[in-house]
């Protein structure tokens, strides 16, 4: 009774209707989450995850450029100190190696210059030593010529011409 | 309309109506392939259609959010898209297309019977209970549903549920229903009354069929709706 007042239309309770259509949109809900909603919903997740993700990394990103810049703004600042450092050793080394280099010269020069002297000296008292044995044994050749002749005055003559030209031997032969 | 006469079979001792069955598989079928078109080629940048059956799935997703607010949303998400657009379908099928022979109406929107709105509301209520049972435990669930605030609240709580069953599937039965007698009547003056009447009937049917759209897309947002705060009375304890 109940169900004719309420269904109006119909004479009987359509029972089979019922679960026809419970049944059918089991299905539906079963064939929709198969073919559309599990992949949908997935990739839904997938794509903010994927989003999720990106900002972090954009914002990690970001903070290394930022540390990496610092570096290299420090980086910077070190190369130019150690740049004049190195400008400023360079002259100093230059400066003293040129100081050791004149040093080193001058020592040279000085002691070239005492080797010249010393040989000089030495040179110089050799000819002395030679020119005392020449005049000493001209004077003993001229002692023991006069000695052995009484000398007239053609033999004076003779002797001196004699010893001039033995002189001049001499220095020939020299 | 009364006296219209009705085809139906029995099949297993069971009486099925030949319209219902036609029309409920036949807006299952035109869900299915809607859906089914729309998620080829899923892509991780959605495009066209994607976008789409995205933004019905957003749709259907915040109305359950808007009332299941304890990260239960998901689990019934996949319940409320396929009934929102199960009878958001149901609904516009007759607007569209009534196919009769012999005096007998084979396609019509389902929902403008009260056994299959109906059933769908027991569906809801049941799946409603169901998930309550599911998350509370049973005793805390029927704690929650039927002893609050007080243990002698009992049958008016037991009240309240065949309320909402029945006012839940009756609402949109009468909207629908309603909308389509009025298609009827209206197409019944169009033949009646020679060829002015006819012209004259086409606004009013224009106008009733666009507002009978609205309506029912009205009712499957509504039953959506109702059916999330149904489900959420469920399973959130009420303080």
């Amino acid at each position: 009774m109940l169900s004719q007042l309420v269904l109006g239309t119909s004479n009987t309770l359509y029972l089979g209707d019922m679960l026809f259509y419970a049944i059918v949109f089991i299905i539906l809900m079963w064939l929709i989450k198969i073919f559309a909603w599990g992949p949908v919903t997935k990739m839904m997740k997938e794509r903010a995850d994927r989003i999720a993700n990106d900002i972090d990394s954009a914002k990690k990103s970001r903070e290394d450029a930022a540390k990496l810049a610092e570096q290299r703004e420090a980086a910077l600042k070190n190369s130019h100190a150690e740049a004049s450092t190195i400008v400023s050793n360079a002259k100093d080394n230059g400066n003293k190696q040129r100081d050791q280099i004149v040093t080193s010269a001058q020592e040279e020069v000085q002691t070239l210059k005492q080797n010249a002297q010393t040989s000089i000296e030495q040179e110089r008292k050799d000819a002395l030593k030679g020119a005392q044995d020449d005049v000493a044994s001209l004077s003993i050749e001229i002692a023991s010529k006069i000695i052995q002749k009484e000398l007239n005055a053609q033999d004076q003559k003779q002797l001196i011409d004699s010893y001039i030209e033995g002189l001049g031997k001499q220095n020939e032969s020299r | 309309m009364n006296g219209e006469s009705v085809s139906t079979f029995q099949f297993l001792g069971l009486t099925f109506n030949t319209t219902n069955i036609i029309s409920g598989l036949l807006a299952a079928t035109i869900v299915f392939v809607v859906v089914f078109v729309l998620s080829r080629k899923i892509q991780l940048k959605p495009t066209g259609k994607q976008n789409v059956l995205e933004w019905m799935i957003d749709f259907t997703n915040n109305i359950v959010r808007g009332s299941v607010t304890n990260g239960d949303a998901p689990k019934f998400g996949l319940y409320a898209f396929t009934l929102f657009l199960f009878i958001f379908v149901s609904n516009q099928l007759g607007m569209f297309l009534q196919i009769g022979w012999n005096g007998v109406t084979y396609v019509r929107s389902p929902t403008s019977d009260p056994v299959i709105t109906l059933t769908l509301s027991l569906m809801t209520i049941m799946f409603a209970h169901f998930s309550g049972v599911e998350k509370l435990g049973f005793k805390r669930y029927f704690k929650n549903t039927y002893l609050t605030p007080f243990v002698f609240w009992l049958p008016i709580s037991i009240f309240t549920e065949l309320i909402d069953f029945l006012t839940l599937g009756l609402r949109i039965y009468g909207v629908i229903f309603s909308g389509e007698m009025l298609l009827k009547i209206i197409g019944g003056m169009a033949f009646s009354g020679g060829p002015l009447m006819t012209i004259a009937t086409v606004p009013i049917s224009l106008i009733w069929q666009g507002f009978s759209v609205f309506l029912g897309s009205i009712q499957a947002y509504v039953f959506v709706t109702l059916t999330s705060v149904y489900i959420s009375q469920q399973v959130q304890i009420e303080e």
